[in-house]
């Protein structure tokens, strides 16, 4: 049929079936800013304005628009000129994948022409049909309000640093260089309706002088994302490109007789059906980790046999995704169905069916007892310590499956190029992993592969895996054609990765004055059907278990097993989050059976600076070779974060009954908890960063790095260090990240490395920019050396002040005398891996007739070393707190006794939305980690940590009720207050 | 994904419709969309024909005159932002503002929804509580159906085949009290417990009390037991309590259950609520 639309006032006749959804329509007419979230509308990213109203392009036809105007965030920039609202997004530091960002400006903008004056509420209530997994909605919020007062003709909000007066030591008092905090300004903007933009921040007396770096830049990939300019993997059109679908399994547990693809492989637009019975069998383990990957290697592309409900069976390319979704449906396939076992513990039980019976598959511990790993780590002697203890307290927690959610789903386009190598353009954190894992199953060489990673609509983990790329590259290696495939959302959940479920059991000894004696640790990790990160997750559980809180006997004692569930992979905070909920919650039942302040026992316990981290060399991933020493904590700001958490929270209301108990609601009680949060940067002796850096005959610098910004910043932070290094503006630093032909390697994102390692590489580069800069500066200066040279504001200046831009240098190196290509490439590897540290504080009210948990305030006081971007970084504390409070609150993948999952779509499985949020307050408490570039740790994993054992501890302190498994859902609290 | 093939066929009049929908067994009339289009990707129907009413402007008025009529192609956002509705019946724009998200509310039908009759859908619990007619129209003229009588089962009403559902009309509530009281389902605010109180009142006595559940039934349903038990009674705490228990013993086993709420905390949650709107529109 064909429709006619006005599209940002132009008219446009289109030809389409009945069954394209508008989305579809627009997509493939190049309006790729509208995003395809999930195929029932819920994520509302594939939001438009239909006669002026923001509606969902995927929940209604093509045909259902015909004839009426639309607009898309495609018409709302003037050229270079932003709308004020696209303006409001960048300055607010609103946009972090970008994703669901046009969405959120189509929806702002509808808000504010109905409502000029809108407030805070009004604006949570406008976004709270667009998710976002990133942000929190803090900042896209406030983004709402600063545009609307700038649209009333107010002036715009000046963006920068709240500073705070530290409670627990005087600014410069170490003897370090002392800094004078620069004026806060006052930044109300003059309407009640605008709110602070950025975190409370503490000055750290070490913290150096700089220009660029600490300060609250724009991100450098911010106006792309704000115009929706074709940046994602699925962005491009190529002429003659399939469309991949999977099939995927029905059965927990089977094995494949017989496949009869001969139907869907005769449908007419069909051009290839791939399957266990036309693929070359090559072992792998998927997780997208440093070689040589961790054993077992208990993968093949496809195997004959599948081991959960979405397991791979089959994949079909075809002229366009309805043939190949038709396609899957004939392909016949015969099954001899397995008796099936989803609990970690009955899997380890005799008699229990044997999810790995293959005979190729080198490296599982105990096949026949389900046992991927065995994992052992002892510190002195605990059951000694325990036996002398004064006391000992033994607990047991129960953590659940949960999955990432990045709004945009796996995405992955492949193609040969004209030299007949294989490009692979893929949503991934880890591109140079990925090649070279993708390599052996697709019979090519490396060098035949290329990997680029365009932008990503945000990872959190999911997408630190080899996942997709291989079933693309099959199949264009078996057309010859470019390939697409594009998980859906129900696929996104069953068939790819999810965090691991453990039970976690702690045995602590303590003596009657509250000093720990023995800690005993015993984790079972479920890993579904395949092990890939199930060793590492699992060793990182018993690290961040065991390093927050001192004692001279600790011991590690881990069963990693297969089930027959959807796999545990990596998601943010690896393992941590899993430890800390227990953890915390058991420290906290420790002080309490003993009368003490929960506070004070932590504090007489957690670790401190000089401190040494004696298990961490006994729990590394992989790199126990090369580190073998026993790590001292070089910098902690634990105290002044505790200090200012419970200053942000009044923690002392939590003492009073007549806060606890509200007079005019009877059934209602408030609570008031916390959590001490600890966490790592990087993977010592394994995590390396690659950076080059060149200059461009106008004095600016491209910036090629393999690090992997999946929406985080980390691009934006490693322009920041280059900037700084050089003595340029961020502007001036073109970033490309990440290609494997292109970029330096990278170990990816994950493990928060990127700002540490990564932006160390890039600042040795820089700093070899640097000197060549210099050199060619003294040469035209007329000195003998490059001694009291230096950069600032895109000039060299000499000891006796003259100066030469960098552009004069630029041009006299590459076109005038002795030419050189000014450039430089680094690598960095850490043997260090100093720790971030937080205090988590919840604050919440219980209903007591429904057990409904209302999550009022969060704050969280964070020690990430010297910040590099303080907009950047309390975007990543507001989304990480948000993702935490999803997996304490309210997120669960639920089963049936077949393994089906039941709620596999983004309704039934819950995530935060913009007008139940709560109020988030994040406070930056900067310290110098010596380590670091500038003084920097890492802060991209700590904000998972605390929240979930901070909402136990407020549910008890409402009610008196502790709950030991997370989420804390109406239904669970209500049946605990009433049991 | 994509649903199954069909033919799509854009009606400009009711009786286009209906004529079309007589002359194609195998039709579905599309008015948002917002629950059929995810049905039919999901292919748990496939319909040979739509029938796009969408935009038929002689069903999206609202008026009040006599008896408050609201079209069956007025959005869930109009139906929640009418002037004339928040003074007929406050508890019916409330329930209206609580569906879905602004993307939904902005092209999802009052019309379509109650014929879709979601069990854990707003309108047919408000509209039973008010004693709403719902006028259809069919190839043999037009009928009335009682609210009351309209839904009948899980995704299942008292329309013909054939019909259409052109308004709804709610009768004079004045000097009547209401609220409507829901748990939502924390993301799709599905209700997971809906309870609509209309009361008649005189000084503290309650002559008259219309209780209506959703969301925890297959469809909603009038809370009979509950509100004999308040009928002449003064609503103090121990008349709430009675009628919360009275309903909690009519809901009994009907209680729907699913992963995230229990039968059983489903039940409990009717007498909480029952209360609370009850508190709620006594004010």
């Amino acid at each position: 049929m064909e429709i006619t639309l006005t599209i940002n006032g132009v008219k446009k006749t289109f030809v389409c079936n009945p069954g394209d959804s508008l989305l579809r329509v627009l997509r493939r007419e190049g309006y790729f800013s509208v995003k395809y979230g999930s195929d029932d509308g819920t994520t509302g990213a594939a939001a438009i304005l239909l006669n002026g109203k923001l509606v969902n392009a995927e929940l209604m036809l093509a045909a259902q628009a015909n004839g009426q105007p639309i607009e898309t965030i495609e018409g709302m920039a003037k050229g270079i000129r932003l709308h004020p609202i696209q303006d409001a997004f960048v300055r607010t530091g609103a946009i972090q994948c970008g994703y669901c960002t046009p969405a959120m400006i189509l929806a702002a903008k509808a808000l504010i022409a109905q409502n000029p004056n809108p407030t805070a509420e009004d604006a949570r209530e406008a976004l709270s049909g667009v998710l976002c997994r990133c942000t929190g909605y803090i900042k896209p919020i406030q983004a709402i309000l600063e545009a609307a007062a700038v649209m009333r003709g107010e002036p715009p909000t000046e963006i920068d640093v709240n500073v705070v007066q530290p409670l627990t030591f005087m600014p410069g008092d170490d003897g370090g260089q002392s800094v004078e905090p620069p004026e806060f300004p006052s930044g109300s903007g003059g309407t009640q309706t605008r709110q602070h933009i950025l975190p409370k921040f503490i000055y750290a007396p070490q913290a150096p002088q700089t220009r660029v770096v600490g300060k609250p830049e724009t991100k450098v990939d911010s106006i792309k994302l704000v115009k929706g300019n074709p940046a994602f993997v699925d962005d491009v059109e190529f002429r003659g490109m399939l469309h991949a679908k999977l099939l995927t399994s029905p059965h927990a547990h089977a094995r494949i007789v017989k496949i009869d693809d001969s139907e869907a492989r005769n449908m007419q637009g069909v051009h290839a059906v791939i399957h266990c019975f036309n693929v070359p069998r090559v072992k792998y383990a998927s997780g997208g980790q440093s070689y040589p990957n961790p054993k077992p290697y208990d993968q093949v592309s496809f195997d004959n046999k599948v081991r959960y409900v979405g397991d791979r069976v089959a994949a079909v390319a075809a002229e366009t995704l309805e043939i190949a979704e038709e396609a899957i449906r004939r392909i016949k396939v015969e099954y001899e169905i397995l008796p099936a076992v989803f609990d970690a513990e009955a899997a380890m039980k005799p008699g229990a069916p044997i999810i790995h019976d293959e005979d190729d598959t080198e490296g599982i511990f105990d096949a026949q007892r389900n046992i991927s790993h065995h994992i052992h780590a002892q510190v002195g002697n605990v059951e000694k310590g325990l036996a002398e203890a004064d006391h000992v307290f033994e607990h047991t927690y129960h953590v659940h499956q949960v999955q990432q959610v990045p709004i945009e789903p796996h995405i992955a386009i492949s193609w040969w190029d004209a030299d007949e190598r294989l490009v692979i353009r893929t949503s991934t954190q880890v591109p140079f992993h990925a090649r070279r894992m993708v390599a052996p199953l697709l019979g090519l060489p490396v060098k035949r592969i290329r990997v680029i990673k365009p932008r990503i609509g945000g990872g959190f983990g999911v997408k630190q895996e080899m996942l997709i790329e291989d079933i693309v590259g099959h199949l264009t290696i078996a057309t010859g054609r470019p390939v697409r495939l594009e998980l859906n959302r129900e696929e996104e959940f069953v068939s790819s990765r999810t965090r691991h479920p453990q039970t976690l059991t702690f045995r602590t000894g303590v003596n009657k004055d509250g000093q720990l004696v023995a800690i005993d640790m015993k984790v079972i990790g479920n890993t579904g059907a395949y092990a890939t990160h199930g060793l590492t997750v699992q060793t990182v559980t018993g690290l961040r278990g065991l390093s927050t809180y001192k004692s001279p006997n600790m011991r590690f004692e881990c069963f990693v097993v297969y089930t027959n569930i959807p796999v545990p992979g990596a998601y943010r905070g690896y393992g941590g989050p899993q430890a800390l909920f227990a953890l915390e919650s058991h420290m906290e039942e420790v002080a309490h059976a003993l009368g003490m302040d929960v506070i004070e026992f932590k504090q007489l316990n957690y670790i401190r600076e000089g401190d040494p981290l004696h298990i961490a060399p006994m729990l590394g991933e992989g790199e126990a070779e090369n580190v073998t020493s026993v790590p001292i904590i070089m910098s902690s700001g634990l105290d002044e974060c505790v200090a200012q958490g419970m200053d942000a929270i009044d923690w002392e209301r939590r003492y009073q009954e007549g806060w606890r108990i509200d007079p005019a609601r009877p059934h209602i009680r408030h609570g008031i908890g916390m959590a001490i949060c600890m966490h790592g940067t990087a993977i010592p002796g394994l995590d390396m960063g690659g950076a080059s850096i060149k200059i461009n005959d106008d004095g600016s610098f491209n910036l090629l790095v393999g690090a992997t910004d999946l929406g985080t910043g980390s691009d934006t932070v490693l322009a920041q260090i280059a900037a700084e290094t050089l003595g340029v503006p961020t502007e001036d630093i073109i970033v490309y990240s990440s290609d494997t032909d292109m970029t330096p390697f990278d170990t990816g994102a994950y493990a928060s490395s990127t700002t540490y390692i990564s932006g160390m590489a890039v600042k040795k580069a820089a700093e070899g920019v640097r000197e060549q800069i210099k050199h060619r500066a003294s040469r035209i200066f007329g000195l003998d050396s490059t001694e009291g040279i230096y950069l600032k504001d895109r000039y060299a200046w000499s000891p006796d002040g003259r100066s030469v831009s960098l552009e004069k240098i630029a041009l006299h190196s590459l076109h005038q005398e002795d030419q050189h290509q000014i450039m430089d490439t680094a690598s960095y590897v850490s043997m260090a891996s100093p720790p971030p540290f937080a205090a988590q504080f919840a604050e919440v009210e219980v209903d007591t007739e429904t057990g409904q948990v209302t999550v009022k305030k969060l704050v969280m006081a964070v020690d990430a070393g010297v910040v590099i971007n303080p907009i950047t970084a309390s975007g990543q504390i507001e989304g990480g707190m948000t993702q935490a409070l999803g997996y304490g609150h309210c997120e669960e993948m639920i089963y049936d006794d077949k393994g089906r999952m039941l709620n596999a779509e983004l309704g039934p499985y819950k995530i935060y939305a913009a007008h139940e949020m709560p109020e988030l307050e994040t406070i930056l408490v900067q310290t110098y980690e010596p380590t670091g570039p500038f003084g920097a740790k890492a802060i991209a994993e700590i904000p998972k940590d605390g929240v979930a054992p901070a909402l136990a501890s407020a549910i008890f302190n409402a009610t008196g009720v502790r709950v030991r498994d997370i989420p804390f859902t109406p239904e669970k609290v209500w049946k605990a207050l009433h049991s | 994904m994509y649903p199954a093939k069909f033919d799509y066929y854009r009606a400009n009049s009711v009786e286009e419709a209906v004529k079309l929908l007589a002359e194609n067994s195998d039709a579905k009339l599309l008015a948002g969309g917002h629950s059929l289009i995810p049905a039919m990707k999901l292919r748990l129907t496939q319909p040979a024909l739509l029938i796009d009413i969408g935009k038929i402007d002689s069903l999206k008025n609202i008026k009040a005159n006599g008896s408050l009529e609201i079209g069956a192609l007025a959005t869930h956002a109009r139906v929640a932002a009418s002037a004339d509705v928040k003074k007929w019946f406050p508890a019916l724009a409330n329930a209206a503002s609580l569906i879905g998200d602004q993307q939904v509310r902005n092209f999802g039908t009052i019309g379509g929804n109650i014929a879709h009759a979601d069990p854990a859908s707003d309108p047919p619990t408000v509209l039973i509580a008010a004693g709403a007619t719902i006028h259809v129209r069919g190839a043999s003229g037009t009928r009335a159906i009682a609210a009351e009588d309209f839904f009948v089962d899980l995704f299942t009403t008292a329309l013909e085949p054939g019909e259409v559902v052109t308004k709804i009309e709610i009768p004079n509530l004045s000097g009547r009290k209401s609220a409507y009281a829901k748990m939502s389902h924390p993301a799709s605010r599905y209700a997971i417990v809906g309870v609509c109180a209309v009361l008649s009142m005189e000084g503290d006595t309650c002559k008259e009390a219309r209780l209506v559940v959703g969301g925890a039934v297959a469809h909603a349903t009038r809370l009979s037991e509950a509100e004999a038990v308040l009928k002449g009674k003064k609503l103090d705490a121990a008349a709430l309590k009675a009628a919360a228990d009275a309903a909690i013993a009519q809901v009994g086993d009907d209680a729907m259950g699913d992963i995230t709420a229990p039968a059983d905390y489903r039940r409990a949650m009717v007498g909480q609520y029952l209360q609370r709107a009850i508190q709620s529109a006594l004010g």
